[in-house]
């Protein structure tokens, strides 16, 4: 044990083990702003001299500690390490020991860190241009331009300033600001005095204030920039308006892409004209909406006597999305059945080209009929919809607007052209009339089918056909049929002749009584069919017959 | 030899899916400037399709994994606005690598300078977005005061640096590759990508 010369204190050391009598390195803190890495830390012992301090590290693809080239062996109390070329998104490892001759103290690690994280953003740099109302601001960001620890962020700082008058007042005035800005509504002939910071945002970091600079407003300007700057637009043009407070002036405008702000440097040389606005004599200058793609710009404005110019007007952004301009849709009308639908489309430009409407935009529709003034307003989404139950044979007009209506902003087109069409004939009395077309038709055929039977009656009746049917044909010839036929008009009459005189008379009445017999057989032997058809006439002719045959038995 | 159909039908897919996913932004805490901030986004997403011609097949040989940080992109985030930082780092970085472009003749002068302007507009609305809600947010501002005070809060923003150092590969890969044709093709694929993956993980979170 060793008595401590301090103080009398005792300091109990430990085994008595070689490199045991130095302590390590106290207060071992890691201290990095911008691309300097430094370790500092406090000696164990201010009063003992000849101590000198090691220090190595480690990264993570190698497992050994190395040492750290320029802090081997130094008598002071940091160290830096920034030439190491460390990635800066990686861990690494520090540690520092104390040694005094032979001895060492043990090793103190410091916890692994990644030295962006670690890092503090450091006072950017400031160059300042002084105009009679406004500063002129350049901002170089924090760290070297080959800064390894901002490499990737050069453009992503954002900046606020903190500006005052240098006199008693003071009152602060803090503005966002961007790399190449300008600080508006000062005093002319002024000192004003300002510091800037930097900020990463995501990173949660806010940088060191750059030194105060202060600068002097110049003698106020003869011809004042252009105010108020105003741009609007319509369906076709973008407008810009200002204000200007004297006569007989001609104005330019010029233009920059927004983006080009975030970059520090000089861009003076990347505003462009704009040509429609080129000395022009009016506080106002008319362009197409085609000289812009979509995106934000800045717009300034200058004023000119021809002798002398005015300073630039103050930059005013403006943004394409939140200056659009929702152009009235197209409506189609097809009459359907006693209804009316709807066809809402995408308006055109004159080019014929579709144009793109992203926003979900809700249509304002005005229905009327045509001879009424009353107008109901719906609003619908869909684009193609249909009105129920409208009168038939009426015409009705429809125009409709295009809407955006979100939080906070609403957006409206013009009307449309109004687009009328007339109604067809309801359901019912088309069905009646479809009715009546097929009664019609079934009539005709039923008349058509009357009549064709009655001509065959007719025909039947008046007109009879003279063929007997075949069958007939072939039994009897057909000269016998004739006389079979026509012979029940006219009937062949025999003649009769008498042969015997009286002597036969006698005979005859006893032939009478035989005759009677005869007459039945007569009768009843007649074979001559024919004959028999007309009795009467042709018994005569049979019993003269039998008389005969009588007189001869 | 140029696969340019097969890609643009690689990039319709993606881009509808995002233009279905782009209401999902719609509901976080932005007022009305999420509107444009979902249009412009979907637009700039199609422009980083459209504005190459061809993707020549020897380009892929020069592909790399560059590993984007799955952990930004898991549904477990406990904190929407978590997400929105990301893909407000992510438009800053790409805004970063492309405006390096220098490569003259492969992609159109047009095309560029709408990929830039898109990407200058899509973080102006965001850095609006969360400029408002840290003004809402009384925490942020005390840390705004203690400007010396250096990053001890170190409150873990690990899923940033993952993102960082996803961005750093990149930019180191089109160091290596001295900025050559095929390293910024297949530079402006992974950021397409990327993009893509963030935009659906803003929807799906929403969806919770």
């Amino acid at each position: 044990m060793r008595r401590h010369p301090k103080g009398g204190r005792f300091y109990y050391k430990y085994k008595r083990e070689k490199g045991t009598n130095l302590k390590s390195p106290q207060n071992v803190e890691v201290y990095i702003v911008d691309d300097s890495c430094i370790l500092k830390w406090s000696g164990s012992d201010e009063f003992v001299s000849n101590v000198t301090f090691s220090v190595d590290y480690q990264i993570p693809e190698i497992d050994d500690w190395i040492k750290l080239p320029g802090c081997q062996y130094v008598t002071s109390t940091q160290c830096d390490f920034s030439s190491l070329q460390l990635n800066v998104y990686d861990e690494v490892k520090l540690r520092v020991r104390a040694e005094k001759g032979n001895d060492t103290s043990p090793w103190y690690e410091v916890d692994s860190f990644i030295p962006f994280q670690k890092a503090q953003i450091g006072p950017p740099e400031v160059h300042l241009e002084a105009e009679d109302r406004a500063v002129i601001l350049n901002i170089s960001p924090p760290g070297t331009q080959d800064s390894v620890m901002w490499a990737m962020d050069s453009s992503s700082f954002t900046y606020s300033l903190v500006i005052w008058k240098n006199s008693s007042s003071g009152e602060k005035r803090t503005e966002t600001v961007y790399p190449r800005d300008k600080i508006y509504k000062l005093s002319p002939e002024t000192t004003y005095c300002l510091k800037v910071r930097a900020r990463l945002r995501v990173q949660r970091k806010v940088g060191l204030y750059s030194p105060v600079s202060c600068i002097n407003t110049t003698v106020e300007n003869k011809l004042p920039p252009p105010e108020n700057i105003q741009i609007d637009s319509n369906n076709w043009n973008y407008i810009i308006k200002w204000d200007y407070k004297y006569e007989n002036m001609t104005f330019q405008a010029q233009w920059l892409y927004g983006y080009l702000k975030k970059f520090p440097g000089k861009h003076e040389d990347k505003w462009k004209q704009l040509p429609d606005c080129e000395n022009v004599k009016t506080t106002q200058c008319v362009f197409p909406r085609s000289t812009f793609s979509r995106g934000i710009y800045f717009v300034r404005v200058q004023a000119s006597n021809g002798n002398n110019t005015s300073l630039w007007s103050e930059e005013k952004r403006f943004d394409t999305e939140i200056q659009t301009i929702i152009l009235p849709p197209l409506i189609n009308l097809k009459s359907v059945n006693g209804s009316l639908r709807v066809y809402i489309g995408a308006p055109k430009e004159s080019e014929n080209k579709s144009v793109d409407q992203p926003y979900r935009l809700t249509y304002e529709i005005n229905f009327w009929e045509n001879t009424s003034d009353t107008q109901s307003k719906i609003l619908q989404k869909k684009t193609d919809f249909t009105f129920l139950n409208l009168k038939p044979l009426t015409v009705y007009c429809v125009k409709a607007r295009a809407l955006i209506l979100e939080e906070k902003w609403n957006k409206s087109s013009d009307f449309s052209d109004t687009v009328c069409e007339k109604t067809k004939p309801g359901n019912t009395s088309r069905t009646l009339l479809i009715a009546g077309i097929c009664i019609a038709l079934l009539i005709l055929a039923a008349v058509v089918y009357v009549v064709r039977v009655l001509w065959r009656c007719i025909n039947y009746v008046f007109f009879p056909s003279s063929k007997p049917p075949s069958a007939v044909d072939e039994y009897f010839s057909e000269h016998l049929l004739k006389n079979l036929l026509l012979s029940t008009s006219a009937e062949q009459i025999e003649r009769c002749f008498v042969i015997e005189n009286t002597n036969t008379v006698s005979a005859a009445e006893e032939t009478n009584h035989a005759g009677e017999d005869y007459k039945k057989y007569g009768s009843q032997t007649s074979q001559d069919s024919g004959n028999y058809s007309n009795e009467d006439e042709n018994s005569g002719s049979g019993l003269s017959e039998e008389v005969l045959l009588q007189g001869a038995v | 030899m140029s696969v340019k159909p097969d890609v643009i039908r690689k990039c319709l897919w993606p881009a509808c899916l995002v233009g279905l996913f782009i209401t999902g932004i719609l509901s976080l805490d932005c007022n009305f400037l999420n509107i444009h901030l979902s249009r412009v986004t979907w637009q700039n997403l199609r422009l980083l399709s459209v504005m190459s011609n061809s993707f020549s097949i020897e380009c892929l040989r020069e592909n790399k994994a560059f590993e984007l940080p799955e952990e930004i992109l898991s549904h477990t985030q406990p904190v929407k606005n978590d997400i929105k930082e990301a893909f407000y780092e992510a438009s800053i970085q790409a805004f970063n690598i492309f405006s390096q472009y220098t490569f003259r003749s492969a992609w159109e002068e047009k095309h560029l300078k709408q990929i830039q302007i898109g990407l200058g507009q899509q973080l102006q609305y965001l850095e609006q977005c969360l400029e408002e809600e840290e003004k809402e947010n009384e925490d942020m501002k005390e840390m705004e005061e203690e400007g010396t005070k250096h990053s001890a809060t170190m409150v873990p923003r690990l899923s940033h640096l993952e993102l960082r150092r996803y961005f750093n590969r990149i930019d180191n890969f089109l160091k290596e590759k001295k900025y050559s044709h095929c390293a910024w093709e297949i530079v402006r694929v992974e950021i397409r990508r990327c993009f893509y993956l963030l935009l659906k993980s803003i929807a799906l979170l929403r969806r919770k």
